[in-house]
């Protein structure tokens, strides 16, 4: 039966239909909204139920894919579409789906023009679902290209502060990377076909490449350059606080959560198996800017009062995380990477969240509007307070188990690395706790009328406490997952 | 001369006898059943030539209906049924009244339709010259703006001087080959001098004609200076026609060698001042004129690939150029009131104040900048991809730069459309030809860019 219904074009496509349907009905704003979560629950449905295939094999499929899809596309130039999942796809195609609804929730109060907004979210997704599925290497350029318009316009026509200014320092930065990419995906192509006479963009068949070693260098470089600096990566960060702080809570929840992932995805599944030789040698570089960035935007991180610009550097310092991971490129440093990447977005994500919860019913994202929240709004402030305790790594939350396998991971390759990220969170707590304690304990330092979460936001943030415990408790069905594509992927 | 022949030179009779009908007719008949004429017309004769069979036989002395003519002249003619389209209501806002314009259009499609089917040099010199001769005419035809008859005498000064150039080019290729034939003019080894020196001067004529940089002063004053349906006209079929002019040519005498340098020359230059020109840019015109500066050093790039691919590069990016310009003009055309919306600030908010406007010409600026699923992206990656078979990578790498930096101002222009508010006059509402035609512009930019293989397909048929 599951030979019969396109599942993983239905992924991608399903979003776009919602898109289209959310803005036919943008007159009506509770048709929109509506419609869009439908879309979203659906979706969301759809992602698991590939759950139960995980042990099946799909047919014509490389290793590891227990779903692929695959027909012709431009002849000409050898392009197909051709979608595969494998363990790692699985969870990142949930992980969005459940992003974007966490999204749509979060975006309920949008008045000004909701269709366009909603239907915007919903085509982002699809195209961040499609990109996680493709293995044809132009596909999964075309749609990391795709995302840019969506993100482009949400931060553009719904931000604050100075929305044109950093969207399009947003757009520009990451477009320069993508394009170098394009160059490298060309030369690669054509190196590939001259080689066999296949002339393909298919990844199973371009990971058999023989690529001299000095043009493999300036290739992965490409490659690297354009994923480091959607990220980001010290020092390629500096679109990352403007447009994470200008964007709408939402735009902030998918560039943060979901658009961040993607390139670590395309450095896990493309740029290191493509180029073994190449991304040993730069190995070392990745090392000192994944340290580097733990450490430093947390001590960034320390200096702000703006409560959205601490947690984008927060977010960032994270992220650091993943790079270590993947850096070490042994199975367990990488699943490491692959549970923090899932991590991140939900902790990350979660904390945009409240902050924009807050955010909305004061007006003020500076630290020090805010203090005594835990008399005044406890459920609130119970929350602020998990999710902080999980971004700092307190045992039995989320956080803690993916960046310790990491640590052990990267210390049997780079034990520096592995000690100099270890004290960078402490520095992670430092902020944590200083802004837990100004914002929930603390002396209240402006009289304030605050109103408890709604229902709504409180479903929100019950439902997202609970992913955070749960993945901090037994994280063990997530790593099984990524235990066999790892086996394909990473070959030490 | 048989009837087979007539019937496959038959869309350059077709253009040749609405033109001269409007002509004629014109001061008795009403000016829409007028533009309905030459929409029917320029569509007959696009129809008529994608359905014909190509063949190399002449059909009369110097014209036959070769492949390439099969894929252009379909081209051209959507091209000027669109400006035909988009006229109708900017004249009537404007007060160009007559149908002189009209009429010219449809010389302008005749002179391009006969440009590919050319089989001998002097007729494909007239035909490049007569496309030339009908947009001097299209440039000024805009009485009541002073600019316009500007822009028509500084396209046609300059003209002259490039139209004799190419014309002492042609004479040269002529004494070096020893026939104006262009099937049997293949170089004579010795006198290869000649044929390199034909080319260096050919090369000169292009540049204006393209907007290659350092031929490119002109562009900028008539592409703001023309009304806008001529703008989307002229920026598209005049610079597609010049560009199967130099495909003609090199398909016969092929001295890539010698030609190399200067066209990367040309390229390189083109792309980086095209795009660093159009940066700083306020009036909209302006920009997007020496955008086009900088897809014309794209398209330069594919052709000195000299390769099948680089030249099959060259007529997808024609075609998708084409639909592009079409769309931004056309939008700038139908959002134009009493006067033109000059500057980019001009459009602030239009995007929600117009939406269909808006957002073609949103869709067109987002497919300039290359960015997927528009059909500019395609178009960059088939010319970067010849480049790289090519073996120019250097320039690729340039050329990639410079495109990137081109996203600044195109994104520009969707920042003004979406997320500025401004105190802009209201735009009329869009009437139905203009719909029809920023629709077909904007779904061949969407169709082309998911799906480009059918016409793929078409222009590999077309360099058979």
């Amino acid at each position: 039966m599951t030979s019969l219904i396109p599942i993983l074009t239905l992924l991608i496509f399903l979003p776009l239909c919602g898109a289209l349907l959310v803005f036919a009905l943008r007159r009506s704003d509770a048709a929109v909204r509506g419609v869009a979560l439908a879309f979203t629950l659906a979706e969301l449905a759809l992602c698991l139920w590939p759950l139960a295939l995980t042990g099946e094999k799909a047919a014509g499929a490389p290793a590891g894919f227990f779903l692929y899809q695959d027909a012709a596309w431009i002849e000409r130039f050898g392009i197909r579409y051709t979608l595969g999942m494998d363990g790692i796809s699985l969870v990142m195609t949930i992980l969005t789906a459940f992003i974007t609804l966490i999204a749509v929730l979060s975006a309920w109060q949008v008045k000004e023009r909701a269709g366009l907004f909603f239907a915007l979210l919903l085509a982002l997704q699809g195209a961040v679902q499609g990109l996680f599925l493709s293995l044809d290497l132009f596909l999964f350029y075309l749609f990391w290209e795709a995302m840019l318009i969506p993100m482009l316009l949400l931060i553009g026509v719904w931000g604050s502060g100075r929305p044109v200014y950093s969207t399009i320092k947003f757009f520009l930065y990451t477009f320069v990377g993508s394009l170098l990419m394009l160059l490298a995906i060309i030369a690669l192509y054509l190196m590939h076909g001259a080689q066999t006479t296949n002339y393909t963009f298919a990844l199973p068949e371009l990971v058999r490449t023989t690529i001299p070693y000095d043009i493999g260098l300036w290739l992965f470089a490409a490659f690297l350059l354009s994923f480091a600096i959607k990220f980001p990566l010290f020092p390629l960060h500096t679109w990352q606080p403007d447009a994470y702080c200008d964007a709408p809570v939402a735009g902030t929840l998918m560039l943060g959560s979901l658009l961040s992932k993607t390139a670590a995805y395309g450095l896990i599944r493309i740029a290191f198996p493509l180029f073994p030789e190449a991304s040993r040698a730069l190995t070392p570089l990745i090392f000192v800017v994944a340290v580097l960035g733990i450490g430093y935007f947390a001590w960034i991180a320390f200096a702000q009062r703006d409560m959205k610009r601490m947690l984008a550097y927060s977010s960032v310092s994270h992220m650091g995380f993943v790079a270590l991971g993947i850096a070490a490129w042994s199975p367990v440093a990488v699943s490491g990477a692959l549970l923090q990447m899932v991590n991140h977005a939900v902790t990350t994500g979660a904390l945009f969240v409240v902050v924009g919860m807050l955010e909305e019913r004061a007006d003020s994202r500076d630290l020090s509007s805010y203090g005594g929240t835990w008399g005044k709004i406890p459920v609130f402030s119970f929350f602020f307070l998990v999710f902080n305790m999980a971004s700092a790594g307190v045992p039995g939350l989320n956080n803690f188990v993916s960046e310790l396998i990491i640590l052990v991971g990267t210390f049997r390759v780079a034990p520096l690395a592995a000690a100099i990220a270890f004290l960078g969170t402490i520095l992670t707590l430092v902020y944590t706790v200083r802004l837990v304690q100004e914002v929930v304990f603390g002396k209240e330092k402006t009289p304030l009328e605050l109103k408890d979460l709604s229902l709504r936001e409180a479903g929100v943030l019950a439902v997202l406490a609970l992913v955070v415990v749960a993945l901090g408790v037994h994280p063990g069905p997530v790593l099984e997952l990524f235990k066999a594509p790892l086996e394909v992927l990473v070959r030490p | 001369m048989t009837l087979v022949d007539l019937y496959s030179i038959m869309p350059i009779v077709i253009t040749a006898c609405a033109a001269l009908f409007v002509l004629l007719c014109g001061p008795v008949l009403l000016s829409a059943s007028l533009t309905a004429i030459g929409v029917t017309a320029s569509a007959a004769a696009g129809v008529w030539a994608a359905l014909s069979t190509p063949t190399s036989t002449q059909a009369v002395a110097g014209l036959a209906f070769t492949p390439l003519a099969r894929f252009l002249i379909p081209l051209f003619c959507s091209a000027a049924a669109i400006t035909l389209l988009l006229s109708h209501s900017y004249n009537e806002r404007r007060g160009i009244k007559g149908e002189e314009f009209p009429a010219t259009v449809l010389f302008a499609l005749f002179a391009t339709c006969v440009l590919p089917c050319a089989t001998n040099m002097l007729i494909l010199f007239l035909a490049l010259e007569s496309v030339s001769f009908a947009f001097y005419i299209l440039v000024s035809m805009d009485l009541n703006r002073a600019e316009s008859g500007e822009a028509g005498l500084k396209y046609l000064l300059l003209g002259a001087v490039a139209a004799a150039f190419t014309a002492f080019g042609f004479a040269l290729l002529f004494t070096g080959s020893g026939t104006l034939q262009l099937s049997g003019a293949l170089a004579r080894p010795d006198n290869r001098a000649i044929i390199s020196a034909g080319w260096g001067v050919i090369l000169v004529g292009m540049a204006f004609k393209l907007s290659l940089v350092p031929g490119h002063l002109w562009t900028p004053d008539v592409y703001q200076g023309a009304p806008a349906p001529v703008s989307a006209f002229l920026s598209t079929s005049s610079k597609v026609a010049a560009a199967a002019l130099l495909l003609m040519l090199l398909a016969l005498f092929p001295p890539m060698q010698e030609l190399r340098v200067p066209l990367a020359a040309l390229s390189v230059l083109s792309m980086v001042l095209g795009n660093l020109a159009a940066l700083k840019q306020q009036n909209i015109k302006r920009m997007l004129a020496y955008s086009s500066v900088a897809h014309m050093g794209y398209l330069t790039l594919a052709l000195l690939s000299g390769s099948r691919d680089g030249y099959a590069a060259v007529l997808l990016y024609g075609a998708v150029y084409t639909a592009m310009n079409l769309a931004a003009f056309g939008a700038i055309s139908s959002l134009s009131v009493e006067q033109e919306r000059e500057l980019i600030t001009d459009y602030a908010g239009l995007g929600f104040a117009a939406p269909l406007r808006g957002g073609v010409l949103a869709l067109a600026m987002i497919s300039l900048a290359g960015i997927p699923p528009a059909a500019g992206f395609i178009g960059k990656f088939f010319i970067f991809y010849a480049a790289i078979k090519g073996g120019a990578i250097s320039l690729a790498i340039i050329g990639i730069l410079s495109a990137a930096a081109s996203a600044y101002f195109y994104l520009r222009v969707v920042a003004q459309l979406y997320m500025h508010r401004g105190q802009v006059p209201a735009p009329k509402p869009v009437s139905l030809a203009e719909g029809i035609a920023l629709c077909c512009a904007s779904l061949s930019i969407l169709v082309i860019g998911v799906y480009p293989g059918p016409l793929l397909g078409a222009i590999e048929a077309a360099l058979h």
